[in-house]
């Protein structure tokens, strides 16, 4: 992969130039080395996903005809792009993102604060781990969404039990995590900050904590599959607005399009979220060596 | 400064790691413990570094018992613990830092002590990238940059191969010589031992067998006179007698 970066960075080089220099091009840039085309997907690995795409309008096109099942339950994504125009023009779409995207981002930001926290607290002192521990591995293991029903009683079907839901299910994995990781700190990291002169609190923020970092980003990365499905099924259950709203409510008009744009929807939902978790990560862990990619060059 | 170990011993449960042990460092003297693999005497640098308590006796610094860690006793670690997540220069500026240095301060303390180990062009660097032996220079240097009254040193080379073992060794003297620390060195190698110290302190079993004040001049190298004889000293000391024998059966073999 890294390789390929390379020769693809180099080839674009030499090509640019010899389209500036001379129009005998094609004679310069040899069958060994790929087009554009092929260099453009190299570096944006989307033809997996054009391809999806392609497959299921041309399946879809075909099923309309030859009628393997009825047409209606699987629209070509040409159709379901008409009809999200369509969707999209009511503004329901648009609401439904802004509510569904600030139900996981508080959510999961209130979930991992607190998870944090309490595993701050519980790494520090023993008795809190003595008296927390045994009570998180009753709970804990328990499907959040079983709860939901039970939310909803306690707190009504305002944004309330949506948001607490979330931050539940993103707690628990991150705390699991991040205790892990301040369990983890290599004890003479630990050492030889004392021999330096660190306090205890300097040890916490400077040593601990930044070591427990890539642990808490793994759990993060966990809990928000986990929270995603959460706000999804909180939608379902009361809600006047949301992705998880959008498939209840086509589902009583059996608008199955519908159903489609939101699943869609999610799905590009989450890999945002995903790709901005990505990123924080790099950012934060710059000096993480390792994996494959280190091992050998290719 | 004058560091006292008396009387010390430990155990781990029911075996006894160091018994009776007196020690007295001076200011300025560099001292190499020597011994087996399990002889004790990473025990007894930790317990030094205050890391571990003595079960028996006392370990004093100019009269005050050690009862933790401290910034006057560095400490340099086999495997270099250096913070993963700083640069090479955020890593040496952490002791002055942690000790209320203003930054900017603390950051031209961190150059000082790169220049002294020669690493300048790595400043940026993170331990990740740079090479054993280079850690372990910046180890050094970390630890000198918080002015330790003594620097605690266990098997600092023992994780490198031999080539970079010997540059470290020339470097660590070059120190040496620039800032005349106190320093306590583990280590089992007997010429790296003979090479350094002012006095070679043996342990074997827990104990103290013997201490050789080494009088070569610096520079020393294996050609120093007295060198070779006294690792031979060193070593009838630190040869279990049967093993002696061993050797020497296979000799006349």
């Amino acid at each position: 992969m890294n390789g390929a970066k390379i020769t693809a960075v180099k080839d674009g080089g030499s090509c640019a130039s010899t389209q500036v220099g001379s129009p005998v091009m094609n004679k310069q840039v040899r069958g060994k080395s790929p087009s554009a085309v092929s260099r453009f997907f190299q570096k944006y690995n989307i033809l997996p996903s054009i391809l999806f795409f392609v497959f299921w309008e041309l399946f879809s096109r075909v099923n309309e005809t030859a009628k393997f099942f009825n047409p209606n339950f699987l629209p070509a994504p040409t159709v379901l792009l008409q009809e999200g125009w369509e969707l999209a023009k009511t503004g329901i779409i648009t609401d439904s993102l802004i509510s569904s995207t600030i139900r996981i981002a508080l959510g999961f930001v209130i979930g991992s604060v607190f998870a944090v926290g309490l595993g701050v607290i519980m790494s520090k002192f023993k008795t809190v781990e003595r008296w927390f521990s045994p009570i998180l591995n009753l709970v804990g293991p328990i499907p959040t969404l079983a709860l939901l029903p039970l939310f909803i009683i306690w707190f009504g079907i305002g944004e309330f039990p949506k948001v607490l839901l979330i931050a539940w299910t993103t707690f628990i994995p991150v705390l699991v995590y991040t205790l892990d990781g301040f369990k983890s700190v290599p004890s003479t990291l630990i050492r030889s900050a004392l021999s330096l002169g660190a306090t205890e609190r300097q040890i916490f923020t400077r040593v601990m904590l930044p070591s427990a970092i890539p642990n808490f980003l793994v759990g993060a990365q966990v809990s928000l599959g986990l929270s995603f499905s959460a706000l999804i099924v909180s939608e379902m259950m009361g809600a006047k607005s949301g992705l998880g709203y959008i498939i209840v409510d086509a589902r009583n008009y059996f608008k199955i399009s519908n159903m489609f744009i939101a699943i869609i929807l999610i799905g590009l939902e989450y890999s945002l979220f995903s790709y901005l978790l990505k990123l924080v990560e790099k950012r934060v862990m710059v000096w993480r060596k390792g994996g494959l990619r280190d091992a050998i060059e290719k | 400064m004058k560091l006292v170990v008396n009387q010390v011993g430990k155990s781990f449960g029911s075996r006894t790691i160091l018994k009776n042990v007196d020690l007295t460092v001076h200011s300025h003297e560099f001292i190499c413990i020597l011994g087996h693999s399990g002889c004790g005497k990473s025990t007894l640098l930790n317990m030094i570094a205050g890391y571990l308590l003595p079960d028996e006796g006392s370990i004093t610094v100019d009269g005050d018992e050690i009862k933790g860690p401290s910034k006057s006793r560095g400490m340099v670690f086999q495997d270099h613990a250096l913070f993963p997540w700083m640069t090479i220069k955020d890593n040496i500026a952490f002791g002055p830092e942690v000790q209320k240095v203003p930054k900017a301060q603390a950051k031209e303390i961190a150059m000082e002590f790169l220049k002294l180990v020669g690493l300048e062009p790595y400043a940026s660097h993170y331990p990740g990238e740079l090479s054993g032996g280079m850690k372990q220079r910046v180890g050094i240097a970390r630890a000198l940059a918080s002015k330790p009254d003594i620097l605690l040193m266990d098997e600092p080379f023992g994780a490198l191969d031999v080539l970079t073992r010997e540059t470290m060794r020339v470097e660590l003297q070059k120190i040496c010589s620039q800032l005349k620390p106190t320093i306590l060195f583990v280590t089992h190698s007997i010429s790296e031992a003979v090479y350094l110290a002012d006095r070679v302190v043996v342990m074997k079993h827990g104990e103290i067998a013997e201490i050789f004040e080494v009088g070569i001049k610096h520079p020393r190298s294996s050609h120093s006179a007295g060198f070779g004889e006294m690792m031979s000293r060193i070593e009838r000391v630190l040869m279990d007698e049967e093993h002696l024998e061993l050797a020497q059966a296979k000799v006349g073999s």
